[in-house]
């Protein structure tokens, strides 16, 4: 397996107001006078890669450093350190040779709304060198597939979010990229559109397309993804598959269950071979256990043993929530 | 993919291609956005007047001064709003990530202003052909002048736009404070030897190109029209070079 994208020691770091005035002065030592407080570690020594034709997702709370990221990826924010490698280039060196067999759609970006759909990707068309024949073949073609073709010639501004959305998307993949960017692709999206997006994303994945895709959200993440690298303050504190998140969080496997007496003795409970700690949620127990059928079987031979009635019983099995909160909290797996 | 794109991304005649593509799309945009209108439209109505009304003026001077300063105000108006507005609008990040390089962006920008002040410019070119049908016109030298005129006051426009600002209103306020300095030094619809000052300004050599076009002759001499080509060529390199710089130098910080 080759990789698509290497990213080696990756930071970015901006100043605040008073750390540029003491930069602008060129006071003695900007180092010594700038405190760590003047300087936001934005993303700080992040190291990854990307498996060619992978889905990679980059999973963060809100201002943990994945839409900065995404910006070095793709040439909008120098980095401070670090070295981006891109299909075997240096992109910092080739960034418009690279720039041309990526695509991206930025979160904060906009289509050109006073030009009309059509006209939005004859440009993106022409700015990446595609041949006129082709681009307008391109252009109706994904317009058809991403079921904006009827609005092709409305003017941008009069689309709705969905549709803008789908549209970056068209403009992304214009000249065939064999590596797409997204950042944050659903989000804001009603279901309907979120769904479209989703499966779009899947079907260009099976042409064998490389994609990164940045995301708050662990559904969008855990249904799309095959690795996800989860980054916190800038940091990068946890990286694998989907599956192999969960299963750090094995001991997260829990029942819950109401008893309708609403009392048990946890400390008779707690003694049982698969049980490995109880907390008491509301009116039910959460029994963490250290596997669900074993777990199962203890609780409803105690029940039975103590004359106890089940008033209903549920399986948790943890979800990449709970791994993200987990590692968000901790600081790294 | 070889046969889809066309061209090598880097090469300088791809990046001129691309850069005409930033031009259809500046002009399609811009050309009615109400700074670019107030700029480009109305200051030089308006000012026209002030400076006209109530005075004895040579009709050479007239057709000589509008013409300067419509090509003045109407190629300066696109350049200084594109950055903040498309800052704005969140799509320069869309453009910056496209396989261009900044320069491709600014010359597209340049593109744009050179257009637009040239349309604009032959208005009053035309209305004196009408009114005063008697001149007997070099068009070579006035054709010349106002393509010259209009990349010279187009790349200085680029540097208008430098300050790294989402705020179109505050470039138009920087704007107005130097563009009306250069005005009001510059020989508008008076001979160039009235105007002390007139000699820094890049206006004058334009008003002369066309004085020496309707037929009087050049205030600096023998070779003047050869002089003001050379001051406004200079001119433009230096502005575009000086716009080249300072973007290179503030973009990311509209990101940031």
């Amino acid at each position: 397996m080759t990789n698509a994208i290497e990213v080696d020691n990756l930071s970015k770091h901006f100043h605040t107001p008073k750390a540029k005035k003491l930069f602008l002065a060129k006071q003695k030592s900007f180092e010594q006078k700038a405190t760590k407080r003047d300087v936001i570690r934005a993303v700080d020594n992040v190291s990854f890669h990307v498996v060619k034709g992978e889905i990679f997702g980059l999973l963060g709370p809100n201002g943990a450093g994945k839409t900065t990221t995404i910006r070095m990826l793709t040439g909008v924010l120098k980095p401070t350190a670090g070295k981006i490698t891109i299909l075997g280039r240096d992109f910092l060196k080739n960034r418009i040779v690279i720039q041309q067999i990526i695509g991206n759609v930025p979160e904060m970006a906009n289509a050109y709304l006073d030009l009309s759909g059509f006209q939005n990707l004859e440009l993106i068309g022409e700015l990446y060198g595609v041949k006129k024949t082709e681009r307008i073949k391109q252009a109706e073609y994904l317009l058809k597939k991403f079921g904006i073709f009827e609005s092709r010639n409305l003017k941008a501004k009069k689309y709705s979010k969905g549709m803008r959305q789908r549209l970056l998307l068209c403009m992304a993949l214009m000249s065939n990229p064999k590596v797409l960017f997204l950042d944050e692709p659903t989000s804001g999206l009603d279901v309907q559109s979120s769904i479209i997006i989703k499966n779009l994303i899947r079907e260009y994945h099976k042409t064998g397309m490389t994609i990164v895709l940045t995301t708050h959200n662990m559904d969008v993440a855990n249904e799309l993804c095959d690795r996800i690298g989860i980054i916190n303050k800038g940091k990068l504190v946890g990286l694998d598959t989907p599956e192999n998140l969960l299963k750090l969080m094995q001991e997260y496997l829990a029942l819950d269950v109401s008893f309708e007496n609403n009392y048990i003795n946890e400390k008779e409970m707690i003694i049982l071979p698969y049980v490995k700690k109880i907390s008491k949620i509301g009116k039910k127990y959460r029994i963490i256990v250290s596997s669900l059928n074993d777990g199962l079987c203890d609780i409803v031979e105690y029940a039975k043993s103590n004359n106890l009635k089940i008033d209903k019983i549920n399986t948790y099995e943890p979800h990449l929530q709970d791994v993200f909160i987990q590692i968000i909290n901790v600081g790294g797996v | 993919m070889q046969e889809f794109i066309s061209d090598s991304p880097t090469s300088l005649i791809t990046q001129l291609k691309r850069s005409f593509a930033i031009m259809k799309k500046d002009l399609r945009i811009y050309y009615n956005k109400g700074p670019v209108i107030i700029q480009g439209i109305l200051f030089p109505v308006m000012l026209f007047f002030a400076f006209t009304i109530g005075r004895n003026i040579a009709p050479v001077y007239i057709i000589s001064g509008l013409m300067a300063m419509v090509l003045f105000l109407t190629s300066t108006s696109i350049g200084p709003v594109v950055f903040p507005w498309e800052t704005r609008q969140m799509t320069l990040e869309r453009l910056i990530t496209c396989p261009v390089s900044i320069k491709t962006i600014l010359l597209g920008n340049l593109w744009s202003s050179l257009v637009f002040g040239c349309v604009f410019s032959t208005i009053p070119l035309i209305l004196g052909m009408i009114l005063f049908f008697e001149f007997q016109m070099n068009y070579f030298l006035i054709i010349m002048g106002i393509i010259i005129a209009a990349l010279a006051f187009s790349s200085f426009s680029l540097i208008l736009s430098v300050p790294p600002t989402d705020m179109p209103a505050n470039t138009m306020i920087l704007t107005i404070l130097v563009k009306f300095p250069i005005i009001f030094i510059s020989p508008l619809f008076m001979p160039v030897s009235f105007a002390p000052l007139a000699i820094v300004s890049p206006l004058t050599y334009f008003i002369d190109i066309i004085n020496i076009g309707l037929g009087i002759e050049s205030s600096f001499g023998y070779l003047g029209f050869f002089f003001d080509f050379i001051i406004l060529m200079v001119f433009s390199l230096l502005s575009l070079f000086a716009a080249f710089f300072l973007h290179e130098k503030t973009i990311t910080r509209r990101f940031s």
